[in-house]
């Protein structure tokens, strides 16, 4: 059997967990820079507030009905994740954190339970009563079938945060009553492509034959049709597969103009990009350094670069030095530059490099290592590459943020005995 | 993962620690006052009414949400949108001071009302670091 968990709204409901005087009203939580929605509580969505609008669009709807408005606290949130992660590892015998607020769960050695709704509730309530956040629990026999019931426990009437495929009933009445694009690997383009074969719901496609689907659409699409028939086609290890692109990009807080801050902001993002690459085992190919004003602006500039290593690489300051490589046909002079990022666009895998009698060694594993070790224990930043000094003009923009209540003692909340 | 660390002797290099065997883990505050370190959360105390269960003001409270709630038990509570730290009377629906001067609160339905926690550990610094007290500003 295997499960999937996740938040309810996580962004929003972790803002309530601390802060009783906002327990009951509608809160919304805004991207980086406070630029757009990105996640809205049931209270709020009852509002008719979509996620994604960009903030000042919606600014006045929001005042007028009392709406709370947060920036997004990382900070906040990756703690009450790291807790929520926890609490339900201690129910399975393997599990994978896939996102923030999302856990994979595989039950191998659980043949005592008969009871798997009551089993949900179990971990539902306890998640619960040890972290304050509600979430929403699937159990199906193959991966997409857990995602599919995870889906039903939260957005289909009759559910109760709990939902099981576990026989032909209840897998026929779930997929029957999600469409197309809340099947787990179906997009938007997938969806309405599969739609035009008269495919109504997650049902329909389940009914396919696999071989035709894969003639039609690819061998992703045969495995989903396999995996929701109660094949398991995915592997447990698939969904924790590496990355295939890492890419680090935000917009400023406050235009920038001057040629040492962009150059300061785009290293930054080259030694974040360089830490993730690490922490997957990872070599950098091929980086694409890009830098733009806005899209609103009269003069839209946007300019981006290619650089290939000549040998694939992990080392920060290698990777850096790509940036002033390539930095003079990015930045021009009176440009407002609105945003810019690194990415890396092509990966190879460490374990398994083909060397060159010619190659010079670039990369510098033992460097790499203590780099990592030190930010880790004195905080990100604590050992930075000169060039990427931080400046408060490309900070995040945080205006409605919230106490760091669970990691600086000058926050943590008041109680009033 | 808890490992004691203990370096390998090689070469001539004199004596061994005759200690070295006994090595243990060094103290650690968190084992001590943490019970379910997950669900534990910590908040400042404001205000005298606990004194008589030795509360104070500026005292750190340890909040336990995995802790079993009783009858007498030190909460802290979400009461009408505001945290509060009181003894619960479950019998009578009632929050009950730790001094004489402050009357017994009871909760009736039309309050909001949630218990975050168990207090069965609080703390407090002789000498108070600004840090701490920030928060109460």
């Amino acid at each position: 059997m295997f499960g999937l968990i996740d938040a309810v709204a996580f962004y929003a409901r972790v803002e309530k967990v601390f802060d009783p005087t906002i327990r009951n009203k509608p809160v919304v939580v805004l991207t980086n820079n406070d630029g757009c929605i990105c996640a809205v509580c049931p209270m709020a969505r009852e509002l008719g507030i979509p996620k994604f609008i960009p903030y000042f669009k919606i600014k006045s709807f929001l005042a007028k009905h009392n709406v709370v408005i947060r920036s997004s606290n990382y900070e906040l949130y990756a703690d009450l994740s790291e807790r929520m992660m926890n609490v339900i590892a201690r129910y399975s015998d393997r599990h994978y954190v896939y996102s923030i607020d999302e856990s994979f769960l595989h039950f191998r050695n659980f043949t005592c339970i008969d009871d798997w709704h009551e089993y949900g509730h179990v971990i539902r309530k306890a998640v619960w009563r040890e972290t304050r956040l509600p979430v929403g629990v699937g159990f199906g026999s193959t991966l997409t079938l857990a995602k599919a019931a995870n889906h039903a426990s939260k957005k289909l009437s009759g559910f109760d945060g709990v939902a099981v495929i576990n026989d032909e009933d209840s897998r026929k009445e779930i997929l029957s009553r999600m469409s197309l694009t809340d099947v787990w690997g179906i997009g938007s383009k997938l969806g309405k492509r599969l739609s035009i074969l008269g495919l109504k719901n997650g049902w329909d496609l389940a009914n396919q034959s696999p071989k035709s689907m894969k003639g039609q659409f690819g061998v992703v699409v045969e495995r989903t049709v396999n995996e929701l028939n109660g094949m398991p086609c995915l592997n447990w290890d698939e969904i924790g597969q590496d990355k295939k692109e890492i890419f680090s990009t935000r917009s400023f807080g406050q235009r920038v103009t001057n040629e040492h801050a962009l150059k300061a902001a785009l290293s930054s993002h080259a030694s974040i990009v360089a830490k993730k690459v690490r922490r997957q085992c990872s070599l950098i190919k091929r980086l694409v350094i890009f830098a733009s004003n806005s899209p609103h602006d009269d003069n839209y500039y946007k300019k981006s670069v290619i650089y290939e290593f000549p040998v694939a690489t992990d080392n920060t300051l290698k990777i850096v030095t790509a940036i002033s490589f390539v930095f003079d046909s990015i930045y021009m002079a009176g440009v407002m530059f609105y945003r810019c990022g690194v990415g890396a666009i092509e990966l190879e895998n460490s374990q398994f490099q083909q060397q060159d009698m010619f190659n010079v060694t670039v990369n510098n594993p033992q460097l790499m290592k203590y780099y990592d070790k030190v930010n880790y224990r004195y905080g990100s930043g604590a050992i930075e590459v000169a060039v990427a000094e931080k400046s408060d003009k490309w900070a995040m923009r945080r205006n409605f943020l919230s106490p760091s209540y669970t990691s600086k003692w000058s926050e943590i909340p008041k109680i009033i005995c | 993962m808890k490992v004691i660390p203990v370096y390998i002797e090689a070469g001539i290099s004199g004596f061994e620690s005759p200690a070295a065997e006994y090595k243990e883990l060094n103290l650690s505050l968190e084992d001590l006052l943490l019970q379910h370190p997950n669900a534990t959360f910590f908040g400042l105390a404001n205000g005298r009414s606990m004194e008589g269960r030795g509360i104070f003001d500026g005292d750190v409270l340890v909040v336990d949400r995995a802790e079993h709630v009783s009858n007498d038990s030190v909460i802290v509570a979400n009461f009408n949108g505001c945290f509060v730290c009181k003894i619960i009377d479950t019998d009578k629906a009632l929050l009950l001071s730790a001094s004489d001067e402050h009357k017994p609160i009871s909760i009736s339905a039309a309050d909001s009302f949630q218990i975050e926690g168990v207090v069965n550990v609080s703390f407090r610094l002789h000498k108070k670091l600004p840090t701490l007290l920030s928060c109460l500003a």
